[in-house]
């Protein structure tokens, strides 16, 4: 059934993301082209049509990106908790699946919105000059690699996955802080969304005071001392870091997760 | 076994009681009208059956099982309000209603459809408010559930689509299936109910067959209603 939900859900989703990353990808391309030949024009009106090309390029960056987030918000809010509710919560399917299901289909609109500003910079940075010199530093890469011991080449593969894990459990943790204020403020009576506000600013203070808690706290304990005194490798150093980064993002998207569970479960108040 | 039962049922939204240790059950085969004034309390009964409410105290079933993913299974439910989204085609509902529901007939749901002259590429927005309920009720009533919860499915529309709907109900539910009907338009429900449930301030008022309303009360479901509820 999550497998249904996901598929539901991208479908919903694509039909907004998809022609925005087209757009963002064509005003990329009328960019590069606006770069190398119309800015300089001598001909006014083609030099102000090449700066507004521009323009609409970094309007559509702004679009793509505003456009997931908003996405993130709006597809949980209409689809679980107004009208679309009634169809969508006697589903036969669980509450955590529909959570799930919303979750990953944001975490992988982000991650797709990245991926896609990254392609569209290197359009508008076009230039055969640009990509010869580009595959010339992938080769010295692969070099650089073939001389790398088997010890150096698995961390740095290992780094990557976690940084990309970090990523990915940020986007969702901060997804599911939004989540977990808009199922909190829609279990009330009224001003559901006036609560959904606030609870949301609620729970950032709540997460600043507890951070800054834990970050006093954390001084007195034996566990700093020891990172304290301890010299590690700087590789070695790096997986502390990024996994202790990755432990904190899943504490904090557990609280929201159970937040969010308990409010859609035992709290739900549909209009 | 009934396929809903409710035992001391209770509901309050903040201090204010919806259902107040209702205690009702429903046998299969049987076309009930759930029948109260405003504010008595049933769509909060349809709610926590359909498990979008948690009771606060009691107990509820739907063919045996608390109200949860498995017991919708069973349950086809027709909300007061618009439910199905408006940006979907009735081609891409047919689709989402066959993904999740085992025994969604699409068979039926296409034959209705094009009874009713609704293009299956059409989108749900482009359509009138009658037509949208007509398409959200050919969606409930081509499943073949065990218990159809129909919130006010007459509510809102004109006398010639409340025939239609009626009749599409009449038509199409599962006969070994419930059939409840939440409404207080009881003049143009009576002559497709088996039997009654009176919910006055969130208390079961009375349970009887409407042949017995007639035979032993000598009048109709709506005169008795009026009786029972004269303000």
């Amino acid at each position: 059934m999550l497998r249904k939900l996901i598929k539901h859900e991208f479908h919903a989703t694509g039909r907004t993301m998809l022609p925005l990353y087209l757009i963002l990808l064509l005003t990329a391309a009328g960019s590069n082209i606006a770069g190398r030949w119309m800015l300089d024009s001598q001909i006014f009106a083609v030099s102000l049509l090449g700066g507004l090309i521009i323009f609409a390029f970094i309007i559509a960056i702004f679009a793509v990106f505003v456009e997931a987030f908003w996405l993130m918000i709006q597809r949980f809010y209409k689809n679980l908790l107004q009208d679309e509710g009634y169809l969508m919560m006697t589903l036969p399917v669980s509450v955590h699946q529909h959570v799930w299901a919303k979750l990953t289909v944001s975490a992988v609109w982000f991650l797709a919105t990245i991926s896609a500003v990254i392609l569209a910079s290197m359009i508008v940075a076009y230039d055969v000059h640009i990509f010869q010199e580009f595959f010339h530093l992938i080769g010295d890469i692969f070099r650089v690699l073939q001389k790398l011991k088997i010890s150096e080449a698995f961390n740095g593969t290992v780094i990557i996955i976690e940084g990309l894990a970090l990523i990915f459990l940020a986007l969702a943790a901060f997804s599911l802080q939004f989540y977990a204020a808009l199922a909190m403020g829609h279990s009330m009576a009224n001003h559901k969304m006036v609560w959904s506000v606030g609870c949301f600013f609620g729970f950032q203070f709540a997460v600043q005071f507890v951070g800054s808690l834990l970050l006093v706290s954390l001084s007195k304990m034996r566990l700093f001392r020891f990172l304290n005194n301890w010299d590690p490798e700087p590789i070695v150093a790096v997986h502390v870091g990024l996994l202790m980064a990755i432990g904190l993002v899943v504490i904090y998207g557990t609280i929201f997760y159970i937040v969010t569970i308990f409010f859609l479960k035992k709290r739900l108040n549909l209009e | 076994m009934p396929v809903l039962e409710c035992k001391e049922l209770c509901k309050s939204y903040g201090r204010t009681p919806a259902l107040d240790r209702l205690t009702v059950s429903i046998e299969p085969g049987r076309i009930v009208g759930l029948l109260g004034p405003n504010g008595s309390g049933k769509t909060t009964l349809i709610k926590l059956a359909s498990g979008l409410l948690t009771p606060d105290a009691g107990y509820i079933s739907v063919c045996g099982l608390p109200p949860g993913p498995e017991s919708r299974k069973n349950i086809s439910f027709l909300p007061e309000r618009t439910a199905i989204p408006t940006w979907m085609s009735a081609k891409q509902l047919l689709d989402f209603y066959g993904d999740f529901y085992a025994d969604f007939r699409r068979d039926a749901a296409e034959e209705m459809l094009a009874h009713l002259n609704i293009f299956p590429h059409q989108r749900i927005k482009q359509m009138s408010k009658g037509t949208r309920e007509k398409v959200q009720l050919i969606l409930v009533m081509s499943r073949a559930a065990k218990l159809y919860l129909l919130d006010e499915p007459i509510g809102g529309v004109d006398p010639a689509t409340r025939d239609y709907i009626l009749s599409t109900i009449i038509g199409n539910y599962n006969p070994e299936a419930a059939v409840v009907i939440s409404t207080h338009l009881i003049a143009d429900v009576e002559k497709v109910l088996d039997e009654v449930i009176f919910i006055h301030q969130g208390r079961l008022a009375l349970q009887s067959g409407v042949d017995e309303i007639r035979e032993e009360k000598g009048m109709s479901v709506d005169a008795l209603f009026r009786e029972v509820f004269k303000c």
